[in-house]
């Protein structure tokens, strides 16, 4: 059977990839945010996943709001990355997990949850930005496939952090059920506290993103049973998607063993971290 | 949209909001396609038409008036895309609806 081999989680801020296409990492602006990121390359390197299930949000770029899936499975065998208004990026097509995506889908139907199945997509920085992160900018191939997974957290009503969670049960029994030896990782992406719209623009909160960073490992129960709202009040309107990490850890078994956790602020307009979970 | 809802100065993007910028939103929406960049740059007002905004909107976006969009139910993923066609940093977009100099915002609200 296929192994979940660990949870990681990221912030997926589009300057991040910016400041790479501009080879600004090693800037003292940047430098102190990419340096955390060493640790989980080195570990991706180590843990070989054949497959990344990437869970993020679009932001307006494949999806527009004339109809707004609350969660949607990718089932493509190739993703191009979105057109973000920019032009498009020099970064390479992403490969699908076709199979285990249709797999994933199905399970998740026989569980009672229903989601959009997507097989002509394009992926934007949410995607992007965090598999720059943790497994660098390739010449022409991503080393793994993905399994995308998008949430809408863009219109309310947004899904519960507790539905989040849920389905990442799901993806954890359809894992341990698919019958091959392939390695899979899970990625929850987003966040972390930040706020574009509206007079509190520019929120941050500092306390509570190192809080997330140091909770969501052994205590998540706390953050899966607040409301959507309370998110947004801690975290900002934007800031609430640290739900869709919630995907994640609902994969991971109960007790885990936080690998690294790191914290920058502020990336552009928002408090960046990340976090490596292995299962204990 | 109003920020006098649930949790102060912070507009959730909901059913009002939607129905309220969805023609704003959908007009941004367009700039991903290289074409339609085309268009706004080379006749903003004819492009705007295109997609029947009112005076009020079609005003806000002419002026780049980011509060005011937000305001009228544009949503910041999708008007984003107008600061890619007529650069403005996101710092100075979130500056401008916090009612701050840029400066200010990054000392106070980003803390650099």
């Amino acid at each position: 059977m296929a192994k979940l081999i660990g949870g990681l989680g990221t912030s997926h801020v589009p300057s991040i990839g910016v400041a790479l296409d501009k080879g600004q990492d090693q800037t003292d602006y940047w430098k102190p945010l990419f340096d955390g990121y060493d640790y989980p390359k080195q570990w991706m390197k180590e843990n070989r996943p054949d497959i990344a299930v990437v869970i993020f949000n679009d932001h307006g770029n494949a999806m527009f709001l004339d109809r707004v899936p609350t969660f949607t499975v990718g089932v493509a065998d190739k993703y191009a990355p979105a057109d973000e208004g920019w032009g498009p990026r020099a970064i390479p097509h992403f490969d699908g997990a076709e199979d285990f995506s249709w797999y994933f889908a199905d399970k998740l139907v026989e569980n009672h949850f229903d989601p959009m199945i997507a097989r002509e997509i394009d992926v934007d920085h949410g995607l992007q930005v965090p598999m720059e992160l943790f497994f660098g900018r390739p010449e022409d191939k991503w080393p793994v496939r993905i399994l995308p997974i998008w949430v809408n957290t863009v219109q309310f009503p947004i899904p519960t952090p507790q539905r989040c969670w849920e389905m990442g049960q799901i993806l954890r029994a359809a894992i341990e059920s698919y019958p091959t030896d392939e390695r899979i990782v899970v990625m929850g992406t987003g966040g972390l506290s930040h706020q574009l719209q509206g007079t509190r623009a520019g929120f941050l909160n500092e306390q509570a993103d190192r809080d997330w960073l140091a909770s969501i490992g052994n205590n998540p129960g706390k953050w899966r049973d607040l409301s959507r709202e309370d998110f947004v009040e801690i975290f900002g309107s934007e800031g609430a998607e640290l739900i869709m990490w919630l995907v994640m850890r609902g994969a991971m078994d109960a007790s885990v063993n936080v690998k690294h956790t790191h914290y920058h602020l502020p990336a552009s307009m928002t408090g960046a971290g990340c976090i490596v979970l292995e299962n204990a | 949209m109003s920020d006098t809802g649930k949790i102060a100065q912070t507009p959730l993007f909901d059913r009002k909001a939607n129905i309220r910028g969805y023609k704003l939103n959908k007009m941004a929406m367009a700039l991903v396609e290289e074409h339609n960049r085309q268009a706004f740059k080379d006749n903003e007002e004819a492009y705007l038409d295109r997609f029947g905004l009112d005076a009020v909107t079609k005003a806000a976006v002419m002026s780049r008036d980011w509060h005011e969009m937000v305001r009228l139910g544009g949503n910041l993923f999708f008007i984003l895309k107008i600061s890619a066609i007529d650069p403005t940093p996101i710092i100075s977009i979130g500056a401008a609806q916090a009612g701050m100099t840029p400066e200010d915002f990054i000392k106070n609200r980003l803390g650099k």
